[in-house]
């Protein structure tokens, strides 16, 4: 691995964050195994063509922006009935065997060097466990950043015939000068049945690199949709990934970026069909002003058993600005041939012709722009189930567009 | 927007027809690649001092540049080992730079271009025909008509001795420099025999020209070079087949194919790949394309045990187009890695790519391909198409396609969809009485129909054909 341990992060430095917590030894164990296996990890993988690297994130300085002993947050959790919405330690001394069972079975913490940086590191995060048969509407987390660096872990399991719709918010608080880092896990059980939608919306500041690699297990007839939002941030590098293990299960990875200024945005969406009759639906959808610029990798991968499988994807940018640029790889990988699937990439201005339309009633071009730019995410809007979270992804895109 | 060569930089790092001959060769190199051989192909064709100097340089940047190996899921090349494969055969005839006329060859050469349909396409419908044989163009001739207007079409070896100074100028230059990858790398060392076309300024050559490459000897590399000059407002057609019998030992295939299109200039070139199941083809070609210019590239990729081509224009002028068609057919054993790559670095560009594929008996076909729109390429745009046809779940499909865009006001789509054959399709096509084999048969046919209808009618037959006898009897 080329990148260099902060010389702040040591074996003590993970002891001291795990005891201060009162950990049990099964998850001081997996953070120490993170830690060591470092060295050996790679950076998560870039897009590289001749002459271009999609994204750089080799070349950051985790020295300056890691500060482990001194991560703050407030976050506040809103629960359902029937649900617990818990922050870590709570659950770790509620639901031991629960978090033991479920914590890194979804990702696994050395996938890269920054998952395993992240759960040598995490102290804070939420459990979500809704029981079998339980329907849990609008869990909201509203977390704010107050320190140089967050490392945050989120642990959703859903029970059979389970259902919850959640919404995930990250900004800042307290403003800490300089750049700072923010790293964030969460992994998605569900069970027979189960349906969880996971909507999460990131309005960091635009000096904090952004980390998230969200990833979802879909058991039989379970439905995993995610929203992933990204408004905020210096760089976001954003992996949201299902595996549809279960036969019949279903994904949606709903995803919406407007970059403006210099921000950088790497987008991801994955989803690994392996069970029968599964069903995946990517759409992803972007904006970029000024001189940002976005990355997009879609993987729609069949697996060889994944009989009958329905597999969509698309991803669609809009540019702003001259300055801007946009790089996308729709990818499709099938080794089931009983398997419909298609993907489609577009990248364009705003249509002359609607523009034309409306600004001949009497709009200005200005107010015209802005209304077509805010109608272009109507689609990925539509898919938000918690109000507030489209509302709040609505508002930032509004109040972008001034 | 910086000027054209800064851009053109960024893309500078970078058995139907299996009888056997017995081979019989006036030279052979020996196996394997070194300055020695090198030294000895040159001097075997008596080439000025420049080009052996360009073969050396190519060759130390062949030895310096890794094998490609971490792309995600690219064909295995762990058995090409350039060590085990003779470079460079010149069959056994007297003539050096080939024979014009057709009576004048050896007779199993002759039978064998006679199996292939050399002379009869050329009776028919062609402008002018060449013929390699191994390492050496053996048979070239071009209509009277079109040499009087100053077309020039000749093996690339006499180009190099006849028309120096075109070839001095254009020869794996700005196009194809030899540090592109590995196998360009390789094919500037050790490269023999290929096509030269050159057409003058508004000259129109109606019909096809075409050049046909064989390799007979087992364990071989063909490594001929191909140039295409299009000068301003001219227009020309140029059609490639290749084959070779099948062997155990591998062979390699490393051609290049460099075309510069003139201002206002069109250029189409159309190949049909059809190497035997035991050839590696690993290829470059590459298209720089003036203001106004058109390149059309049009593939069937059938035969080879893997390929690895991506035909690439850079459309360096105001207004240049491109238009790639693609077909690419992998039965068991094959990865058929293809696809294009267009570098729009001019504005009010176009390109349009469609590519099919079909993958059956467990091989594998990929389409990757690289779209890229440099900042000041303003009103261009791109339309990418790829359908591909499964037909069994041992056989594997992928579609890789990347796009950079680093304009705003561009217009750019892609498009993919992966399917299996439809039941319903093939139990309508039953019973109105067509057995299962030829309904699907005619399905494919169906499918492949919008490359087929683009390519001269020969060649539209020949490739059918082809697809036929992949599907024949072995359709589950």
């Amino acid at each position: 691995m080329s990148t260099q341990l902060p010389a702040s992060i040591s074996e003590e430095t993970v002891n001291e964050i795990s005891a201060e917590r009162d950990e049990p030894d099964w998850l001081l164990q997996t953070r120490l195994e993170a830690l060591s296996a470092l060295e050996e990890l790679e950076m998560p993988s870039v897009i590289e063509t001749p002459g271009r690297r999609w994204t750089n994130l080799e070349d950051l300085d985790y020295e300056s922006i890691v500060d482990p002993l001194d991560q703050r947050d407030e976050t506040e959790r809103v629960s359902a009935e029937g649900a617990k919405v818990l922050d870590f330690e709570t659950a770790l001394e509620e639901h031991p065997e629960l978090v033991e069972e479920h914590f890194g079975s979804v990702t696994d913490p050395q996938t890269n060097y920054l998952t395993a940086l992240s759960t040598a590191l995490f102290t804070t995060g939420t459990v979500i466990y809704v029981p079998e048969g339980v329907d849990a509407e609008d869990v909201k987390v509203r977390a704010e950043m107050n320190s140089t660096s967050l490392f945050s872990h989120t642990l959703v399991v859903a029970e059979d015939n389970s259902s919850a719709t959640i919404l995930e918010r990250i900004s800042n608080g307290s403003a800490v000068d300089g750049d700072r880092y923010f790293s964030n896990l969460v992994e998605i059980v569900t069970g027979e049945n189960a349906y969880v939608q996971y909507g999460s919306l990131q309005n960091l500041d635009e000096d904090v690199y952004d980390f998230t690699l969200k990833r979802g297990d879909a058991d039989r007839y379970a439905t995993i949709d995610w929203i992933e939002g990204n408004i905020g941030s210096r760089l976001t590098r954003s992996d949201i990934e299902t595996e549809l293990n279960g036969d019949s299960s279903e994904t949606k990875i709903v995803g919406a970026f407007f970059g403006h200024d210099d921000q950088h945005f790497d987008i991801n969406a994955r989803v690994w069909h392996n069970g029968e009759h599964t069903t995946a639906d990517l759409v992803t959808r972007g904006v970029l002003d000024d001189e940002a610029r976005s990355v997009y990798e879609g993987v729609q991968d069949v697996g060889r058993e994944a009989w009958d499988t329905s597999s969509y994807q698309r991803e669609n940018t809009l540019m702003l600005s001259d300055d801007s640029e946009a790089d996308a790889s729709p990818k499709l990988i099938i080794h089931n041939h009983d398997t419909e699937a298609s993907h489609s990439a577009t990248v364009g201005q705003v249509d002359a012709e609607d523009l034309f339309y409306m600004t001949s009633r009497a709009i200005s071009p200005n107010t015209a722009r802005n209304m077509l730019v805010e109608g272009f995410f109507v689609p990925v809007l539509e898919e938000v189930e918690v109000d507030e979270l489209r509302d709040d992804i609505d508002d930032l895109i509004v109040a972008r567009l001034d | 927007m910086s000027s054209d060569q800064d851009h053109l930089q960024k893309t500078d790092t970078e058995e139907r027809f299996d009888f056997k001959k017995e081979s019989k060769a006036a030279f052979a190199a020996e196996k394997g690649l070194t300055e020695e051989t090198v030294h000895a192909i040159s001097e075997d064709k008596d080439e000025p001092e420049w080009m052996l100097e360009r073969r050396l340089r190519a060759l130390e940047q062949f030895q310096e540049m890794p094998m490609p190996t971490d792309w995600p899921g690219q064909p295995d090349l762990s058995e090409v080992d350039i060590d085990e494969i003779v470079p460079y055969i010149r069959p056994d005839v007297d003539v050096r730079a080939g024979v014009d006329d057709w009576t004048e060859l050896p007779d199993e050469i002759k039978d064998t271009f006679d199996k292939l349909g050399i002379p009869e396409a050329e009776k028919n419908a062609l402008s002018g025909v060449g013929a390699q044989y191994e390492s050496e163009v053996v048979y070239q001739n071009m209509q009277e008509r079109w040499e009087e207007k100053g077309v020039i079409f000749c093996n690339m070896d006499e180009a190099v001795q006849e028309h120096e100074e075109i070839v001095r100028e254009h020869f794996m230059t700005t196009c194809v420099p030899p540090s592109d990858n590995k196998f360009a790398a390789l094919h500037g060392a050790v490269w023999s025999g290929g096509s030269f076309v050159y057409v003058p300024e508004d000259v129109t050559v109606e019909m096809p020209v075409q050049a046909y490459f064989r390799m007979n000897s087992e364990g071989m590399g063909q490594f001929e070079h191909t140039l295409i000059v299009a000068e301003e407002g001219s227009e020309v057609h140029y059609i490639e087949g290749c084959s070779a019998p099948k062997y155990s030992a591998i062979n390699l295939h490393s051609g290049g194919v460099e075309v510069f299109v003139g201002e206002d200039a069109h250029v189409q070139y159309s190949t049909v790949q059809n190497w035997s199941k035991n050839t590696y083809n690993l290829n470059t070609k590459r298209a720089l394309v003036e203001k106004n210019g058109r390149m059309e590239w049009i593939s069937g990729s059938m035969g080879s045990k893997a390929t690895m081509l991506y035909p690439s224009s850079i459309l360096k002028g105001r207004g240049a187009s491109d238009n790639h068609i693609t077909i690419a057919f992998a039965g068991e054993g094959q990865n058929i890695d293809t696809g294009a790559k267009v570098y729009h670095n001019a504005p009010n560009t176009k390109s349009t790519i469609e590519s099919k594929s079909i993958s059956k008996d467990g091989g594998r076909t990929n389409y990757r391909g690289l779209v890229h729109i440099a900042d000041g390429a303003e009103n261009s745009s791109t339309a990418v198409e790829c359908d591909a046809l499964m037909f069994d779940n041992e056989s594997t499909s992928d579609t890789m396609p990347y796009m950079e865009i680093n304009e705003s006001k561009v217009d750019v789509a892609h498009e993919a969809t992966v399917g299996k054959i439809g039941d319903e399709d093939v139990f309508y096509l039953q019973s109105r009485g067509l057995d299962d084999d030829d309904a699907k048969q005619m399905i494919v046919s169906g499918f492949i129909e919008p490359i087929t209808e683009e390519l001269p009618i020969e060649y539209a037959v020949e490739l059918n054909r082809l697809v036929e006898l992949e599907m024949e009897g072995s359709l589950g």
